[in-house]
This record gives structure tokens, sequence and C-alpha cells, in this order.
């Protein structure tokens, strides 16, 4: 007993000294006479002072490390951001935390690439008493510019804009760097563990167009982390445990009395699900035995646990044609994985006195919530509260993620609010270091903008909602009469593509927070911002090379010695174009919106559009046909477009072909 | 060759009693190289360092001699190296004069090298100082480097050694290695290619302050364990800016900087003898040019202090007026005292180069300015206590001009005028009412000549004021070539300038004010309060007028004075820089 209340003691010692000190520095304070600041402050500004030159010391190694690994693509507005970042400093130390923006120009004629700090400064700086105006600041800012091999020029316009014009020789260095090395994402600091929890549907029931959203979205981040160079885990946290087992396998009892034996032939589990239900709804005896159910069930007593994968196993050969089309990778740990995890989670939330009980529930209030998480029902059982904060915590912990995202409907927003809040309250994480996040969307409409319902009002199935993209999918070529131009299996593939492609595209081009109208007429448009129209695009790239007669040894090469030159006004901003693409997919990595990728593709595919329009990239005989002349820094540049859309491709998920 | 002690005896010329208008020493200024060259006698010739005791030969000695060889085509290289965090004083002269001395009197080259590697303790004004004193004891650097020059090369050099299995990165703490028995480190003995990453970290700022460092495995003289050869600071270099957070150690910089700049003779002060075999070890470790190290007895004064520690201490407590104050030994304050730059090479070459420790006391320094300044100081009059002397035998309007010479031994190199009138003002020791048995001057029994005027005075009225001192003199005067001729001659001013005169004496009452056994208070305890004597109406002959700051003369028969940088239009400021004898208390 002594070592506590030593300890205490100890404590309240070391408490009332500070007391004292803090007491003395405020009596310091009162007294006019004494202005110097106390030295504690002076030790403060010293280790502030050192650990500003060190944070320096270490921003120009990492950048210095970033331009070292030049395989890699340089994303070009961090670049800038650091040689503004060091500028801004140097201009104005009396700001502990200047802010930093620098964005691309979409008008050439302000430059390739605005800095936009000054303005922002100059209002921190009379905050504080400094009168300063935006354009002087800006002065400074270029004054104090470091040595760089980017910026060519800058000059300052309106109020106070810097804009930037980036040297011709380096965005041509950065593209033949490109052309050799492939596609690479920006170095990676360090490893981090990357969970994706996606698609989720239910076991039992039929996945609907809102799981479709949840599948294609959240299958494309994780092709995005993958690319980025994390390890990622695709989870479906899918729906296979609660109260509604009990009432299925008392069914399946009742209609497969054999079923240990001989596997039952369910084909559809959704009227098998709906007979059940009837029956749970009518018969009393029904009801009490499918309670028994569960409780055996949880008790995992064997003939329960094999009646309750028969079930499942149905639903996941459904689940799995739906990936099959959409080529999904992912691990299935459904709620059952989490469900001794959970009696853990309930006992540290009383361990620890954050849970209260309420009317026989057990419940827990995070900071800043109004609403309460349940996490033991009254009747004892758990609710979707506990499960998501013992797979949380088994992600955290088990797991050890860096980052966890949560890709469901937005209507569940608030249930993941209440479930981080718990976490941060209990200790698990700080956001700080680890990012979870719950990545939201909207709901999908029908083209009368009502919820996406069948002819009949029924919910849509969605293997017939595939089936039906393919069908359109293949009439579309029909009518362009590719299934002349093409071999069958070409023909078939093409199909594939354009279906799936175009499912996918459509969901991902748009802003996914809000609802989003399914249309098929639309996503099959070979004009716009649709997957058809890249589909095409890129097919016509690469058939640019191919109709000049240069294969790719050729095209490697010249990337080894031509020069790509940038004259022509249209090939320079094809050129910065395509070395936007990192930076891209930093602002898709922060926000997770996969709709700035494809708004890049299509911005890509046009600029393509404008440079091919007014640059002979190969000139052939009018009468024969034949090659005359190839400008190969101009076939160069097509390949350098070709590369960025396969990948943005690759990472939307959409799967390209040669030919279609 | 052997090195013999050479006691001070044999190297310090016979101290000789400087006459008050003797006779300029002319061998003076050839001293300084006939010592020099004593001392060279025993350095080894260049490229063959070899053949000095305790260089150490290593398989590549030879070859890389011959290659230093080549690049300096046998010509002798010295450096004054100053850590740029402090004002030189009276002991880093002894150390300029040395090493430049020693090159130019072998027609070698001498560097001023700034040993800036501690970036906390820099100051521009430090820099620009040392530069002014080098060129003030007139002497110009072959090359003014910096070791902050070879920031790069020193560190792909400890690269190098790390690879060589010679350093590695320690994460002792600093409080850990202090006192004699420092435990050993606990990571001397991690793989190379470890210590070659965690280098590199420590260079990129991975590491805080004190949590790595790199250290030589090396024993010193002394025992003390794997000297630091890199530690970290976050603190910008006035030279490197933002660019380095390591920066190296004296014990690793130094002697690779002599390296570096193939210096032959490498000279410094006694405490380093223990840090000799480190030297010797840290290059022949990097297979690099070894130069010589010879270390010299440290040059100290009595009654003074010169640490920057200590000085500081005197100026905050108004004990002197600022670093420059010429009661002490900074060369600033000796400069503005008045002591020519010559006198301060005279000096250094009289105490000589020995190996042994030389303390040496002020009398030595002062009788050096005395000669200097006996040969260049024009002889000017100057009344400190003036008595005013009406000579009633001149009518009232009389004046005329005497020609007074610059320099009374040799005519020949000039003269002044100075008015004569009616009024003149003598010193008041000069006169005395009562006459004292072999008193030589002005008494009212006794005439006394005045210098120059070809003049006699004899006194017909003692006026007093009402407290019975003497306020004024009525005199008669006559042609010195009538009259029988004065047991004296004195010193008078007519129609002067008043000017303001600063005497000075010791600072410190005893021989060793920083020695606890002689003043067991500490030096600040130890002040003489009677160190400055400010007389503000002095009177001073018209001579001096438009003279320049610093500009030196003698007071005739009172001392030796110059120009003090607080003078005005309106009022001369002159420092009493050397009485004319050694003990001013004697007539």
């Amino acid at each position: 007993m002594s070592d506590p209340v030593s300890s205490c003691t100890a404590r309240l010692q070391l408490q009332e000294q500070e007391i004292r000190t803090l007491s003395a520095e405020i009596e310091s304070l009162k007294n006019p006479q004494s202005l110097s600041p106390s030295p504690h402050l002076e030790q403060l500004r010293d280790e502030n002072t050192k650990l500003k030159y060190r944070l320096n010391i270490l921003k120009r190694n990492l950048q210095a490390e970033r331009s070292h690994c030049s395989k890699h693509m340089m994303n070009v507005n961090l670049l800038l951001q650091d040689v503004f970042g060091d500028a801004i400093r140097a201009s104005c130390p009396e700001l502990d935390d200047p802010p930093l923006v620098v964005t691309p120009n979409q008008q050439a004629k302000f430059g390739d690439y605005q800095c936009n700090s000054a303005m922002a400064m100059a209002q921190m700086l009379k905050a504080k008493g400094i009168k300063i105006s935006p354009r002087e600041i800006a002065e400074k800012i270029i004054q104090n510019l470091p040595e760089n091999d980017l910026i060519q020029k800058t000059e300052i316009a309106g109020p106070g804009f810097i804009n930037v014009h980036l040297k011709r020789t380096f965005v041509s260095k950065l593209l033949s760097n490109l052309l050799l090395n492939g596609v690479q994402p920006p170095p990676l600091a360090s490893k981090k563990k990357v969970v994706v929890d996606f698609s989720s549907p239910n076991i039992a029931k039929e996945m609907h167009v809102g799981h479709l959203r949840s599948t294609i979205i959240g299958d494309s981040m994780c092709r995005m982390f993958e690319f980025l160079g994390y390890d990622v885990l695709r989870l479906n946290h899918v729906g296979d445990w609660g109260t509604q087992f009990g009432m299925l396998i008392a069914h399946l009892q009742d209609k497969f009395p054999d079923y240990l034996t001989s596997s039952p032939p369910i084909s559809d589990l959704q009227a098998f699900y709906k007979e059940s239900k009837k029956r749970f709804d009518e018969e009393e005896d029904f009801k009490k035995r499918a309670y028994q159910c569960v409780v055996r069930l949880q008790s995992k007593e064997p003939e329960f646990i094999k009646g309750w994968n028969l079930i499942c196993d149905v639903s996941r050969k459904e689940f799995q044609r739906v990936y099959n089309c959409l080529d999904i990778q992912i691990i299935e740990r459904g709620e059952s994985f989490y469900q001794d995890m959970m009696t853990e989670v309930v006992k540290e939330f009383e361990g620890k006195g954050l849970s209260q009980l309420d009317e026989g529930r057990r419940i827990v209030f995070a900071p800043g919530q109004s609403v309460p998480l349940t996490i033991v029902k009254s009747d004892g059982g758990f609710t979707y509260d506990t499960s998501d904060l013992a797979a949380l915590r088994q992600r955290l912990f088990d797991e050890k993620a860096d980052i966890i995202i949560y890709v469901t409907d937005s209507g569940q927003a608030t249930h993941f609010q209440l479930v981080f809040a718990a976490a941060q309250m209990i200790g698990w994480y700080d956001p700080q270091v680890t990012r979870v996040e719950h990545a939201g969307f909207g709901v999908v409409l029908g083209e009368d903008k009502k919820k996406f319902k069948t002819r009949s009002g029924d919910t849509v199935r969605l293997m017939d909602l595939l089936d039906e993209g393919l069908k359109r999918s293949m009439d579309k070529l029909k009518d362009k009469e590719r299934d002349k131009v093409l071999t069958p299996e070409e023909l078939l593939k093409a199909q594939r593509s354009v279906a799936f492609g175009c499912i996918k595209y459509a969901d991902l081009s748009h802003n996914r927070i809000n609802d989003y109208v399914f249309s098929f007429d639309k996503m099959l448009d070979d004009r716009g911002n649709t997957a058809a129209y890249l589909l095409y695009a890129l097919t016509r790239i690469r058939s640019i090379t191919r109709l000049a007669n240069i294969d790719e040894a050729m095209l490697r090469k010249a990337a080894e010695t031509t020069e790509v030159l940038l004259d022509h006004e249209k090939e320079w901003k094809l050129g910065k174009c395509i070395l936007r693409f990192p930076e891209i997919l930093q602002k898709v990595l922060d926000d997770l919106l996969l709709h700035t990728l494809c708004d890049f593709l299509y911005e890509l595919a046009t600029t393509f559009t404008e440079f091919y329009d007014s640059c002979y990239c190969v000139e052939k005989d009018r009468q024969t046909g034949e090659v005359i002349k190839v400008n190969m820094w101009r076939m160069l540049l097509c390949e350098a477009t070709a590369t960025i859309m396969a990948k943005g491709f690759e990472i939307l998920g959409i799967n390209p072909v040669h030919r279609m | 060759a052997q090195k013999t002690k050479v006691s001070e005896n044999d190297v310090k010329p016979k101290k000789e009693e400087v006459a008050v208008n003797g006779e300029p020493k002319a061998e003076q200024g050839k001293s300084l190289m006939e010592q020099l060259r004593g001392e060279a006698l025993k350095f080894h010739k260049t490229g063959e360092n070899y053949t000095t005791e305790g260089y150490v030969v290593t398989p590549n000695t030879m070859s890389l001699l011959k290659k230093h060889l080549e690049f300096t085509g046998g010509q002798i290289r010295t450096r004054f190296p100053p850590e740029p965090n402090g004002i030189l004083h009276i002991g880093h002269a002894k150390a300029i004069n040395f090493n430049f001395g020693y090159a130019k009197a072998n027609d070698g080259i001498c560097f001023l090298r700034y040993d800036d590697t501690n970036p906390e303790k820099e100051e521009e004004k430090y820099f620009t100082a040392i530069r002014d004193m080098v060129e003030w004891l007139g002497y110009s650097p072959y090359k003014v480097t910096h070791a902050s020059d070879n920031f790069q090369q020193l560190y792909d050099l400890a690269v190098d050694l790390i690879r060589r299995g010679h350093a590695y990165v320690c994460h002792q703490k600093g409080q850990d290695l202090k006192g004699h028995n420092a435990p050993p480190s606990p990571w001397k003995d991690r793989p190379i290619e470890e210590s070659l990453v965690l280098f590199e970290r420590m260079k990129k700022g991975l590491y805080a302050e004190g949590e790595a460092t790199l250290r030589m495995k090396m024993v010193m003289e002394d025992g003390k364990l794997d000297p630091v050869a890199y530690r970290i600071k976050y603190t910008p270099h006035h030279r490197t800016g933002n660019e380095w957070c390591i920066y190296p150690t004296y014990d690793y910089t130094h002697c690779l900087c002599d390296s570096i700049e193939n210096i032959t003779h490498s000279l410094c002060t006694k405490e380093f003898q223990a840090r000799r075999s480190s030297y010797y070890w840290l290059v022949n470790a990097l297979d690099l040019y070894c130069p010589v190290q010879w270390e010299y007895g440290r040059l100290n004064l009595t009654y003074t202090v010169v640490s920057k520690r200590k000085i500081i201490k005197l100026v905050e407590a108004g004990v002197v007026r600022d670093w420059d104050d010429p009661r002490l030994f900074t060369l600033t304050a000796l400069r503005r005292r008045g002591f020519p730059p010559e006198a301060i090479n005279n000096f250094c070459a009289r105490v000589g180069v020995t190996v042994s420790q030389t303390t040496t006391e002020p009398h030595l320094l002062e009788s050096c300015v005395r000669d200097v300044l006996n040969d260049t100081a024009p002889r000017v009059m100057a009344v400190l206590e003036p008595l005013k002397i009406t000579i009633v035998n001149l009518p009232e309007n009389s004046r005329s001009d005497v020609r007074v010479p610059d320099f009374p031994a040799n005519e020949a190199r000039g003269s002044h005028t100075v008015p004569f009138t009616r009024t003149i003002f003598i010193e008041q020791s000069d006169f005395r009412e009562v006459m004292e048995k072999g008193y030589k001057r002005l008494t009212p029994e006794q005439p006394v000549g005045l210098r120059h005027a070809g003049y006699v005075i004899s006194v017909q009225k003692v006026i007093k004021d009402a407290q019975g001192k003497v306020v004024e003199l009525e005199v008669n005067c006559c042609s010195s070539d009538s009259a029988e001729k004065p047991k004296a001659f004195i010193h008078w001013v007519s129609q002067p300038l008043v000017c303001e005169v600063r005497l000075y004496e010791r600072l410190f009452l005893h021989k060793n004010p920083e020695d606890p056994s002689e003043v067991p208070n500490g030096f600040l305890s130890d002040i003489n309060s009677n160190s400055m004597q400010v007389i503000r109406s002095a009177l001073v002959d018209t001579s001096v007028k438009g003279a320049k700051v610093l500009d030196k003369f003698q007071f005739e028969r009172v001392g030796y004075f110059s120009l003090d940088p607080d003078s005005t239009e309106d009022k001369l400021v002159f420092n009493r820089t050397v009485t004319l004898k050694e003990d001013p208390g004697k007539i």
C-alpha cells in the first residue's frame, strides 16, 4: 500500500512546487519593472530556434532524397511547394506557420503554376500589427527563392499572385525519365499499412447497387494505394452474424434434414430467406426454435456452425460472380470474425469506466457526441456499434494499420463518427498519427432521379444489371460495326471492357459524396467524360505509333537519345499535363475523391487531341500513304500520354483493350 | 634534429637602461630575425619531416612527403590559426610573431586560418578584429582561410575514417564522458556499415543534439578515450549558413586543415603537446601528408588577466571601460595605449621562442616600447600640473618663436616652433619654495634654465592664494649666454592648448591576480584603485595641433603619450603610453 501513497505524495509535491513556481511567475509578471522574460521562456525560444533549424535540414534532405530517386515520377507541385516554402519562411520569419499555396494555372498567360500565399500572409501580418502590402510580400518571396532547376521565371500579377513559369528543360527531362522508367510512383517515406473496408454485403441477402458503389470505389482506392506502394489489406466486412441466422438454420433443418451429410441445393437464397422470414413471423414455435438456434450457433455447436457455413457459401458464390465480372480482389472477414473480441471491447470500456448502464443497456458517450453508442443491448446481445469497435480495435492493434478507410454509404456517417470518437476516447489511436476515415457516398438514383428500382418496383439485382450492361455494350459495338473488324475474341474482350469499364467509370467520375444517376445511355456515350470516350482515345493514341511502324524497342531507344522538344504551345501544354499525374494522385490520396483522377484523364485526353490536331506526328505521302517523316519527339509525347492514361485506367480498375 | 631546451638568457639581449634622450638602438630590428634564425636551426628542412623527434613514419610517409615537396617547392609554410571567438591579446602576439616571423625570415608563407568550427561562439566582429591586429602587427597573410572552407572535405574524410575502421558513431551522453575514468563506449565495435549509415543520419538531422557523436578510436596522451570528431549542433554557421548540423571538433579539424594547406611547421603552444599524438594519428590514419607539430612555451604576463571571460567581468564590473581599455593587455588595448607594433614584435623576439613556459613582467614590454618610441616619437613640451609664470622684465606684448628639434639627439630630423611670451607655464613640481639639498630646479634662490628657449629665469616674487598655495611666480629672465649655467633645464609651455591626459598604472596590485594563494578573494578584489588618473586641464604646446589618433609624442621630461580616439576638435586626449624611465617615482 505504501507504494501508491508515496507516489501520490510525490506527485502532489511536484504539483505544489509547480503551483509555487507559477504563482511566482504571475507575481513577477504583475510587477511592471521586470520586463525581462522568464529564463524558461528564453530557454524555450532557444529550443524553438534549434528545432526550426533542424526542421529545415530535415526538409532539405527529404527534398534531396526525393529528387535523387529520379526513377520515380516527381510531384512538380510538391517541388514548387518546397521551393516556395523556403522562400516564404525566409521572407516572413515573423510568421510561425505561413500559408503555402501553389496551384497549377489553367490559363497559359498566367504561367504554369501560381503561388497565392502573399495575400493570406499580408492578412496574418496585419493581425500582428505589421502593415505590408501583398505585392511587397510577393516581391520578397521572389527575392528569397532558393536556387532551383525547375523555375524559368516568375512574375507578380494583380494584388500579389506570383506566376511561375517552369523550365522547359526540366519538364523535358521529367518526360524522358517517365518514358525510360515507366510510371513510377513518387517515393514513399515508409511503407504504411492500409485497411480498406469495402463492398461488405450481407449474407443471405442480394447485393444491390449500393454495394456496387462501395465495391467500385473501394477497389479503386485499393488500387491507388497499391500503386503508391502501400501495403493494402482489402477487407470484406460481410454481415454474417446475427439473429437472422437462427431462423435460417431452423428452416434449413426442417427443409433439408440431412444437410450435414449432403449439401442442400439452395439456388435461390433470397427465396429461402423469404420463406423462413414468413414462418418466423407467423409460427410461434418456429420463432422460439429460431432463437434457440442463435444461442447454439453463438456457442459454436458444430452442427450449427456447419449449417451457418452452408448458408454463407451460397451467398459467397453469388458475390464471387459479381467480383469476377468487376475484377475485384477482396478478403472476406465478416462480423463473425470479431465475435470473441466484442466481449473484450465491452470489458475494456467497462474497466476504464468509459461506459455506463442505461435502462439495462450499456452505453458509451464519446466526447462531443450527443448520441451514445450501445455496446450491449438489454438482452445481453451486441450491436453494430460493438462489432465495429471490435473490428477497429483489431485493425489498429493486430493489423497495425496506419490508415483505415470505410467505404459505405453516407447514411452511416454518424455511426462511424461515434465509433471513431469512442476509439479515440479510449486511446486506441491518435488521429494525428493514424488516419481512420469514413469515405461515404451518395445513393444511386434511376434516370427518373428516384431511388433506383426495376420497372416492377423491385430492388435491381446486381447480376442482372451487369448482364444488361454487357448486352448494351455489345449493341453499341455492333452499331459501330466493330463486329466486322474485330475477331470474335477481340469483340468479346471489347464488350466486357466497355461494359464494366463504363459502369465503374460512371460511378468514379462523379463526386462520391453526391447521389448519382445511373444511366446506361450516358455511360456508353462515346463523347464527353465517359469510359467509352477515354477507351477509344487510348486505342487511337496507341495506333499512332503502330501505324508509323514504330515498335517498343524503337520508342525506348528514342526515349534514351531524343530530347522531348516542347517548343510548340500544344506540346508544352501536353507535357505539363502529363506530369501532373503525381500531384493528382496526391490530391486523391488526401481527399479520397477519385473523380479528380477521372477529370484529369479526361483533360489529358482532350489536351492530347488539341496537340494531335495541331502538331504532325507522322508525315505521310498523300498519294501512297507511305511514311515520309516521323517526328520522334512527338511520338514520345504520344507514348507518354498513353502510359499515363493506361496507369490511370489501372487505378480506376478499367481494363483497356488493344483494339476496339 | 634534436630539440634542445633554449633557456631564456640565451636569446634575451642584455637589458640596458634607456636614457631619456638616449641613442636609438640600431641593432633592434635585426635581433628579431636573428632570434628566429636561432630557433630555425633546430627545425627540419622542408620535406624532411621525419628527422624531427617523435614524428611518426608510416609506409606512405616518404611518397606523401615527396608529393608535398612537389606541391610546396620546398617553401616554408606556417599558419596562425585563431578561433574567431574573442579578442587577441599579448599571448597571441607571440603566435603571430613566431608564425609570420619564421615564414618571413625564411622566404616562406604564412596563412591566417580562422579555426571556425564552433558555430555557437563565432561573431563576425572577431574576424575583422583579428585580421586588423595581424595587419597592425605588420604582417600580411599569404592567404586568409577558414577551417569551414573545408567542411565538405572534412566530412568526406570522416566517412573515409569510418570506412577504414577508425571511427564510429557513439550514443554516450556528454555527461557520461566527463571526468577522468569515463567508461568505454559500448558502441565502439559496431559494424562499419552501421556507423556509415548513422553518420549520414547525423548529417541529415535525424538525431537531436547530444544523441550521437562520431568518435575516433584512439587514446590521447592524457588517457582520454576516443576523442569526439563530430557533434550535432542545430546552429547556423556564419559562413556555411544552414548547410550543416554536424560540426567537426578542434582535435579532428586542426591537423587535417594543416595537412590540406601543406603546412610544414605547425607551431603551437605547450598545452597542445598532449594532442600531438592524436594529431599524427589522425593524418596517418587517413594516409595524408603529416606536418610537424612543434610546441613552444606560452607567453604569460604578470599583473594582468587575458582570458575572455575575465575581461568580460572587468568590463561588466566597470573596472575598465571596454575591451580596449589601455590598462588591459589585449592587442586593441595596447594599440590604443600607444604601443607601437614594432615594440610588440621586439618584445616577442626578446622573450624568445622556448619550450618552457615563460612568465614575463610588463616592464620588459614597456622597455621595448620605450626603445621604439625614443626613436620615433617627436618631442613636444607639455605641463601636466601648471604653475603660471610671468616674466616681468619682458614687455607686455613680447612674443618670439622658439625652435624645438623633434629629436634633440639628431637635429637633422626636423624641428618645430613654439611661441615664447611674457606668460609661460611650468610644472608645479619644478618649483620649490624651500630649497632642499640636491634639488636642482627653481627655488626663490636658485635660477633654472628653460629648455630650447635659451633663457634662464630667477624668481622675483611668489604669489599665493588665501590658503597659502603658490599660484603664480613673477620672474626675471636673462639670456643663457649671459647668465651663469643653471643646474638644470626644465620644460615649459606658452600660449598652450588645453588637453586631457590619462595616466595609467598597473591594473592589479599583485603579480598573479588569478592565483588564489596570492589573491584569495579573486582577481576582482585586486584592482589597483590608482590605475588610471585623469588630468582634465593639462597644457601642451601648440605643435601637437592637428595630430591624428594614435600619433605618439614624447612629452619632454614627462613620458611618452599617444592621442586617444576620444579626442575631439576642441579637446585632445592623450594616453600615457609609458613613462620615460622604468620607475617614475624617482626624480
